[in-house]
């Protein structure tokens, strides 16, 4: 009975296609029930997120024949009409069971060693098990996946280290303060990065936001959705007592913050240690002000090499991630396909 | 009495702690079992400090990205040796082993091993171990020399209950304050790299700036307490002795109370005045080298510590 994969990617397909084919958390139950009772798998588990649409199924028939009924099923199930060429990927053994362990591995995400999928692969199994669409052969292939992803973890450096500006910055508070939970950060300036970069302080338990824009109305819309509050641009430096990590991200021409207004700065401060993240071009923030006592100031580059600088790093693993998957592999289905010859109907995407 | 003679009654003596005063280390017998093992079992100890000080250098090359479960294990079997060479002087002598520069300076190094160890249980503290093993190494060569360890009296004419105390305590006092340079030492290394060497601050295990910072205060402030307690009990067994003020200018108890002010300088300059961060570790670095480049001298010119 063959582990086939069919599905869609960012890899494959843009998102116009694959919002198509996008399943409702809802609907998936009866989705698996309807493949389950057309005869075309035995087992099955549906995984669908932003970036992928999969189906992952245990079948009696021919696998040429199953991915004809599975891709009818789709194309049916969104009554998609269009026609579709490499949209679409069929995986079979031993491909099959080698993509699904990198998908929990992160090894095919669009952020590459990225967590989250797991947690999502994880639930979409669940779901099927619970409903009574998985038995000994899936549920097998699953756990398998689940302790492959958390070998990689433990082993390799493919999840090691932040590769966005935002988790960058938040490591680097982590670095300086003890516990962000009593941090109070100011945003100065409502541009994109710095908002994320203060969603990703907020979701390690920074205490309270302050936003400060030239345009108030934008500082208090932003504020609101990030449950802070908006100050006047003139005040943002009487809040400076309070705070302890600056993001500032402003189209000023000029330096905002000097060594000269933050010397006194820091003294009402009682000279605690401050973080300034300074992600305009045309910077914000003096560099000289790095020289001070207790205060540390990054700007874009130092962040982005930082993020360059570990996904690199996770670069650097995949093969040893690929060489650990591969023996996993062979382990679950048998020495039938040791070297590497699979029965795959249509070869994987840069396999 | 003939050499073999003199010999059979030291070994008699060695079974009984403190029978006879003249014991000497000048006089060599055997290795492990003899009355001299104590100072053997330090000299491993100081042998294990050495090894974990050129591992530390190996983890300071990493940036202190490798685990310090080695060292730790290193430092352990270290204060394994180091403390059965203290219960052997002790029972040896009949009494706390701080009563000459070779066993303060023993007693300081045991401390700073023992406040490691606990706080090393911590694994984001655990590297501190890598900046006081130099430290403990440094401090054991230098109690091994000859010259520290004189004619053992076993009970000094001013030998009591409080000179134990005050002994004990100020040595437990330095070790306090040795380790707290030892982890100012790292608070600057990981500020600096924070600073300029961004990818290796990042990339390293130590732990944050902020908490290395409060346990720098904490060691301090513990090891000020204990300073003060230990100066209080050899002031009040200074005045039980006939004629306490004859040693009022003691060089030993002038340069106590100027360490004490330097130590109570720090803590005001850090609690009172915010001036914490970089020039409290810088502070707190250099009050304890000062103490460790001058302790022994001074100690040798004051006559009340050298009855």
């Amino acid at each position: 009975m063959p582990f086939l994969v069919i599905g869609l990617s960012h890899h494959s397909s843009p998102v116009a296609i694959r919002e198509r084919f996008a399943f409702a958390e809802a609907r998936i139950p009866a989705a698996l029930q309807l493949l389950r009772d057309s005869g075309t798998a035995e087992e099955a588990v549906i995984l669908s997120t932003c970036n992928r649409v999969e189906i992952y199924a245990f079948t009696t028939l021919e696998p040429r024949q199953a991915f004809d009924g599975l891709q009818e099923f789709l194309v049916t199930c969104h009554e998609y009409r269009d026609p579709l060429t490499d949209e679409l990927y069929k995986l079979s053994e031993p491909q099959s069971i080698q993509h699904l362990f990198k998908v929990a591995c992160g090894l095919d995400s669009m952020v590459l060693g990225e967590t989250e999928i797991l947690g999502q692969l994880k639930k979409a199994y669940d779901v099927a098990l619970q409903h009574g669409h998985t038995r000994g052969r899936l549920n097998k292939a699953f756990q398998k996946a689940f302790n492959v992803a958390k070998q990689i973890r433990t082993e390799t450096n493919i999840q090691r280290g932040s590769i966005s500006i935002g988790s960058v910055a938040v490591e680097l508070a982590e670095k300086i303060f003890s516990s962000l939970a009593a941090r109070d950060v100011m945003i100065i300036g409502a541009g994109d990065t710095g908002e994320k970069t203060a969603r990703a302080l907020l979701s390690r338990g920074a205490r309270s936001i302050i936003v400060s824009n030239r345009s108030l109305e934008k500082a208090v819309a932003l504020a609101g959705e990030l449950g802070g509050r908006a100050v006047p641009f003139e005040e943002w430096a009487r809040e400076f007592p309070n705070i302890d990590i600056v993001i500032s991200s402003t189209a000023a021409p000029h330096h905002i913050l000097d060594r000269q207004k933050l010397e006194p700065l820091m003294k009402l401060r009682r000279n605690r240690s401050l973080l300034l993240i300074d992600i305009a071009v045309p910077r914000d923030i003096d560099p000289q002000v790095n020289f001070m006592e207790n205060v540390f100031l990054y700007n874009i580059d130092d962040l982005q090499a930082i993020a360059d600088d570990y996904l690199k790093q996770r670069k650097e693993e995949i093969s040893r991630c690929e060489q650990i998957i591969r023996e996993k592999a062979e382990s679950i289905l048998g020495s039938r396909y040791r070297g590497g010859a699979g029965s795959a109907v249509k070869p994987a995407f840069g396999s | 009495m003939n050499p073999a003679n003199r010999q059979r009654s030291w070994r008699a003596a060695a079974l009984t702690p403190c029978a006879n005063p003249s014991l000497t280390y000048s006089d060599n017998v055997d290795w492990l079992t003899d009355q001299h093992s104590d100072r053997h079992f330090f000299l491993l100890s100081v042998a294990v400090y050495g090894v974990s000080m050129i591992y530390s250098v190996f983890l300071w090359r990493k940036g202190f990205r490798e685990d310090n479960r080695v060292n730790y294990f290193l430092l352990l079997s270290a204060f394994g040796l180091h403390t059965t060479a203290m219960v052997l002087r002790g029972f040896r002598f009949n009494h706390c082993p701080v009563s000459n520069l070779y066993e303060a300076t023993m007693f300081v190094a045991w401390t700073i091993v023992t406040v490691y160890l606990v706080v090393g249980v911590w694994s984001r503290l655990r590297f501190l171990g890598a900046f006081a093993s130099p430290v403990l190494f440094g401090i054991g060569v230098f109690a091994l020399m000859p010259g520290l360890d004189p004619t053992h009296a076993a009970t000094a004419e001013n030998s009591n209950v409080w000179t134990s105390l005050h002994a004990a305590l100020l040595s437990l006092a330095y070790g306090a304050f040795g380790l707290s340079s030892a982890a100012a030492l790292m608070y600057l290394t990981q500020e600096r790299n924070l600073k300029f060497n961004k990818l290796k601050a990042i990339f390293s295990l130590l732990p944050p700036i902020q908490r290395l910072e409060a346990v720098v205060g904490r060691l301090l402030l513990a090891g000020f307490i204990l300073l003060s307690l230990g100066l209080a009990a050899g002031a009040f067994d200074l005045s039980r002795l006939n004629n306490p003020h004859a040693y009022r200018g003691d060089p030993k108890i002038v340069w106590s109370g100027l360490v004490w002010l330097l130590y109570f300088g720090l803590i005001l300059m850090r609690w009172k005045f915010a001036q914490g961060g970089r020039r409290f570790a810088l502070g707190a670095i250099g009050t304890f080298v000062f103490v460790l480049l001058t302790f022994w001298g001074v100690n040798l010119l004051s006559p009340l510590h050298n009855q």
